[in-house]
């Protein structure tokens, strides 16, 4: 199992429901697939950068998917053949998420391992202080 | 006591150098401040490609991918900046070109 950004852009001749009835067509592509959805946000109706089909806004739909790379697959080949998807992507994110991850704990250790460094010069001047003391006595 | 000329600059005899009225060492005119990789600085590792407010950040008038040179991100980073662009334009979120 692998996680996954899912994004699709429905056409904004639908209306919200029905853009949301779409999607949700392929989101059971996706869970009869063996998927189990994790996040799920609709963006609504938004403007799209460049018009796409003449059309200048569409429906977002994004999903975070736990799914097999097969079921995936499927879901975004029949994206590709719906006439009311203008746009989809599905971007594999969990390796990259963990990488990240792992360099905030590196970048954390760091940032914990030095704030010692000003302890051992603070106690330094005392016992420099002290030494001239003993030399006395 | 003082040297020649009368001026009464302080360091006076110093020509050119004088003449930014301090009289230490002469100094670049522009300081140009250091730049930090905003991602290193703020300690983001993963640039989500949906964030399209941030990535925005590094989108000139002209809907290019600000360079390096000019943005100061470090390497590493420019080159995650460079995909998660590259994907919030293929779903439209950022543009390709603009005029």
């Amino acid at each position: 199992m692998r996680l996954y950004d899912i994004v699709v852009l429905v056409t904004p001749d639908l209306n919200d429901e029905d853009a949301t009835k779409v999607a949700a067509e392929y989101k059971k592509v996706l869970t009869d697939g063996g998927a189990t959805v994790v996040k799920e946000e609709p963006w609504g109706k938004r403007r799209l950068a460049f018009p796409i089909q003449r059309k200048r806004d569409a429906h977002y739909h994004y999903w975070q998917v736990q799914a097999e790379p097969a079921a995936v697959a499927e879901a975004e080949r029949r994206m590709g053949l719906s006439d009311q998807v203008l746009r989809h992507l599905a971007v594999r994110v969990d390796e990259e998420l963990k990488r990240s991850a792992k360099m905030a704990e590196r970048l954390k250790k760091k940032a914990a391992k030095r704030p010692p460094r000003p302890a051992p010069t603070a106690p330094a001047p005392e016992a420099a202080a002290a030494a001239p003391e003993r030399s006395e006595s | 006591m003082r040297m020649g000329g009368g001026s009464g600059r302080p360091g006076g005899a110093r020509g050119a150098a004088g003449r930014d009225g301090k009289g230490g060492p002469r100094k670049k005119f522009f300081v140009r401040r250091r730049k930090v990789c905003k991602f290193c600085a703020e300690k983001l590792e993963y640039i989500d490609w949906k964030d399209v407010k941030l990535l925005q950040g590094f989108i000139p008038e002209r809907g290019k991918i600000l360079p390096r040179r000019i943005s100061g991100t470090c390497a590493l980073h420019q080159r995650k900046l460079q995909t998660a662009i590259k994907r919030a334009r293929s779903i439209a979120l950022l543009p390709y070109a603009t005029d």
